[in-house]
């Protein structure tokens, strides 16, 4: 699993993606659907969940170690840094790879499409996974 | 099945009224194979899968935040998130969550709540999941809606 290999998986998140989250979700937080309440918050407008700027992170990782689900003993932490709009275009791309200990650590960010990065990761998974 | 449906959209609980260590739940919930599929790719669009992806348990854990805080606190917002993945979950399976505000503090003036989730297959079931979210909370100390 080359560094190079870990694919940029990534998508342009719209109000309707926020909207389908929602829904999937339960999760009607006024800062994701409410435009007059989003405007008059400290985002001055929509921000999506957090979790849909991490779907760029699942897509790109499961795709690289081929499985549908994370392996047993994955361990996966996060941190929001940006928040998310209608609009952006999320990718994640690999900072740091290394084995240890029989385990990949990665770290990992996901940017916007002006290069800001939303969130980072750092994540572990068995080495045979 | 879910009672998602019969718990309010929001609430307002404040930062002082959350309880430190009372564990909420279990929650149950079904991970249908529909719902998980729009959880796989781009979120939203359909696919087939024969197991839950990651993105299903963020989900399940903002589930079991809105039963047990009877709402999604408005105005809240995801500083950080953890997942320890124990197992796989086949679709169409029923689940229970269980969670539980593990710590709250304030840093550089802004309220933070930590709240941890376990995952379990249902009627007994094997542990699926934990995880944490730590959110920033939309009212402080001393602070009502």
């Amino acid at each position: 699993m080359p560094e190079l290999d870990f694919p940029a998986i990534g998508d342009t998140v719209t109000q309707d993606t926020i909207d389908a989250y929602a829904e999937l979700s339960g999760d009607f937080n006024p800062l994701h659907v409410d435009l007059e309440a989003a405007l008059a918050s400290e985002f001055g407008g929509i921000i999506a969940h957090g979790p849909i700027a991490l779907q760029a992170f699942f897509r790109s990782a499961t795709t690289w170690l081929d499985v549908e689900a994370m392996p047993r003993g994955s361990e996966v932490q996060v941190t929001y840094r940006h928040p998310v709009r209608p609009g952006d275009r999320i990718v994640c791309r690999v900072r740091d790879l290394r084995t240890e200990d029989g385990r990949i650590h990665l770290d990992a960010e996901c940017v916007n499409q002006d290069d800001v990065p939303v969130l980072s990761v750092r994540a572990s998974f068995a080495a045979d996974a | 099945m879910s009672e998602l449906e019969d718990s309010p959209s929001l609430s307002n609980v404040a930062f002082d009224d959350l309880v430190v260590g009372a564990r909420l739940g279990p929650f149950r919930e079904h991970v249908g194979a529909g719902d998980a599929g729009r959880l796989r790719g781009a979120i939203g669009e359909p696919d087939a899968v024969s197991v839950a992806p990651p993105a299903v348990y963020p989900v399940l854990f903002l589930k079991a935040l809105r039963r047990a805080m009877g709402g999604i606190p408005s105005g809240s917002v995801l500083a950080k998130q953890e997942l320890e993945f124990h197992g796989e979950l086949p679709v169409d399976r029923d689940v229970e969550i269980t969670t539980w505000v593990s710590d709250r503090y304030v840093r550089r003036d802004r309220p933070y709540v930590v709240i941890d989730f376990d995952v379990r297959a249902a009627d007994g079931g094997a542990s699926v999941v934990t995880g944490r979210k730590i959110i920033i909370w939309p009212t402080g100390p001393g602070e009502r809606q």
